[in-house]
């Protein structure tokens, strides 16, 4: 062990100049600007980077929309070099950094920048086009299987994917939704193994993973809102009673409908704690990893001595937190289905529950003459 | 591209994405395998109960048969007494019909001989009767030419008779 490590810093710190020089070539003025690379690692964008070559991107198709000029579809190639494309009357040109809309393609009219509607295939919908097969082929490979060998367990890989399946169905979804598990098991399957395919993909540094999805808001959003459509769509009348007239004393809810506020605020609040939780958590990781290997540049800038030891340091640190991430991108993608199933399962309130629950709420409150109502969580 | 508003593109496609993911797995893929794991859950439930079932009627088979065992031991040595208690009764039996059998041949013998006895004695009087025919015939003849002769003779007859 003590051997490998001291290879491993060898090795890092003899590679380690030659990497200050290349990315000394990238900055304009070849001074590193820590933020600028966190989020440009962290963001999306047009061209998908290759290891060891930051000119040369992976192409990816832009398309944007315009009222007047209309549908536009063209390469990213002629635009992620700070090129200017042009396509009948329109240019277009990724915004510098100096403009409001850094980083994103706009349509030059008259010399002034303006932002069409942009539905670009850009690196993270790549990345979300590359989970959805992902998940998609693992899932048919799982079905295929059950359809050619009914009554069998799948052994070794499909076997990890089932143990996933089971985990959730059996664990999560069965377990809170009770008979209505099969209805929203779909969702709620699929949600996982999205997320956690997503999850996973990102933690992979270079093509087809290292985008940042789910530390993206906007995928989490999507996700929580779909969660947010299903637990209110599929909402039952007992569920709506709780929201508007719900079980408390009458001056809580009639002049003034304080209940039924903070009930509508929850209803809102819970998804939102869904999009960030998701989000922070995904985009905590990677930001942390990309820090500590900024770090190296930054130490390596001063002296060679500070450089080579913060090389180690940091690998050391950035495989411990990749290791971390792995955890925390099914502990992630185990959480959101979980509140989500928690989510849904609160809205399918039953009627006949409600009265066993009425039943039980006196009970206790006939034992205890003096007990307050209960607090509604 | 910012972080932390979302973008119009990226929620466009992510929304499409996961809408296709959805329909194609909800269609194609989740009914197969939750239909699957929960018939192989419920076939290893009832498989279970099943051996539980099999393991209590085997322990009742186990002492049915054991119950059987002993009841045909019993059985068994019941016919072998039954068997020996006839074998002897048989014997018994075979070792008197046989005395009277014996018995039987004997008195026909013993009459048999009596029979033939009787018979013989019969006989003998018959030549007995004969021969003194015969004596008295040549006593006749004899008679004819001296008496004196004829007396010794009749004398002499008489003798050997009286001797017999």
């Amino acid at each position: 062990m003590k051997k490998l490590l001291y290879i491993l810093f060898l090795a890092l710190a003899a590679v380690m100049p030659c990497r200050v020089h290349a990315s000394g070539h990238d900055g304009d003025s070849g001074k590193i600007s820590p933020k600028d690379i966190i989020f440009e690692h962290l963001g999306d964008g047009y061209g998908w980077e290759v290891p060891f070559n930051h000119h040369k991107r992976i192409p990816l198709p832009v398309i944007v929309f315009d009222k007047e000029s209309g549908l536009h579809v063209f390469s990213s190639a002629h635009v992620t070099d700070g090129g200017t494309y042009r396509d009948g009357n329109a240019e277009f040109r990724i915004a510098p950094k100096d403009s409001p809309y850094h980083g994103i393609v706009v349509q030059i009219i008259d010399g002034k920048e303006y932002k069409p509607w942009d539905i670009s295939i850009t690196k993270n919908v790549c990345a979300i086009l590359i989970a959805v097969i992902l998940v998609c082929g693992l899932m048919f490979w799982l079905a295929r299987f059950h359809k050619n060998h009914p009554y069998k367990a799948p052994r070794k890989g499909l076997g990890l994917i089932e143990i996933l399946v089971t985990f959730i169905y059996d664990g999560v979804i069965k377990a809170t939704l009770g008979k209505d598990a099969r209805r929203f098991a779909p969702y709620l399957l699929a949600v996982f193994f999205f997320i956690l395919f997503m999850n996973l993909l990102g933690l992979i540094v270079v093509f087809p993973g290292g985008a940042n999805l789910t530390g993206n808001i906007a995928v989490t959003l999507v996700l929580a809102v779909l969660t947010f459509l299903v637990t209110n769509i599929w909402g039952t009348r007992g569920y709506w009673k709780e929201i508007f007239w719900p079980d408390v004393p009458l001056w809580l809810k009639f002049p003034l409908p304080i209940m039924p506020m903070i009930e509508i605020f929850g209803m809102f609040t819970k998804p939102a704690a869904l999009t960030v939780r998701l989000f922070a958590n995904m985009m905590g990781g990677h930001m942390i990893v990309i820090v500590l290997t900024l770090l190296i540049f930054i130490f390596a800038s001063m002296n060679m001595v500070a450089g080579s030891a913060t090389t180690v340091v940091s690998v050391a640190f950035s495989i411990f937190m990749l290791l971390i991430d792995v955890l925390v991108s099914f502990i992630q993608a185990y959480v959101f289905t979980m509140l989500s199933t928690i989510f849904i399962g609160l809205a399918q309130h039953h009627e006949e529950h409600e009265k066993e629950h009425k039943e039980a709420v006196d009970r206790t409150q006939g034992g205890a003459k003096a007990a307050p109502a209960p607090a509604k969580a | 591209m910012d972080l932390f508003t979302p973008d119009f593109g990226l929620v466009f496609w992510m929304f499409i994405a996961f809408a296709v993911l959805f329909f194609v797995l909800w269609k194609f893929a989740w009914p197969v395998i939750l239909k699957s794991v929960d018939s192989r859950a419920d076939l290893i439930d009832k498989g279970v109960e099943y051996a539980r079932d099999a393991q209590e009627q085997l322990k009742n088979a186990q002492a049915k048969a054991d119950n059987l065992l002993a009841e045909g031991r019993k059985q068994q040595a019941d016919m072998l007494r039954e068997a020996d208690r006839m074998k002897t009764q048989i014997i018994e039996e075979a070792r008197s019909a046989a005395q009277v059998e014996a018995q039987k041949v004997m008195d026909a013998a013993k009459t048999q001989i009596a029979q033939q006895q009787k018979e013989a004695e019969h006989q003998f009087r018959n030549q007995v009767s004969e021969f003194a025919l015969q004596i008295a015939g040549k006593v006749v003849k004899n008679q004819l030419a001296d008496d004196k002769k004829q007396s010794q003779l009749v004398n002499s007859l008489l003798d050997d008779m009286e001797q017999k």
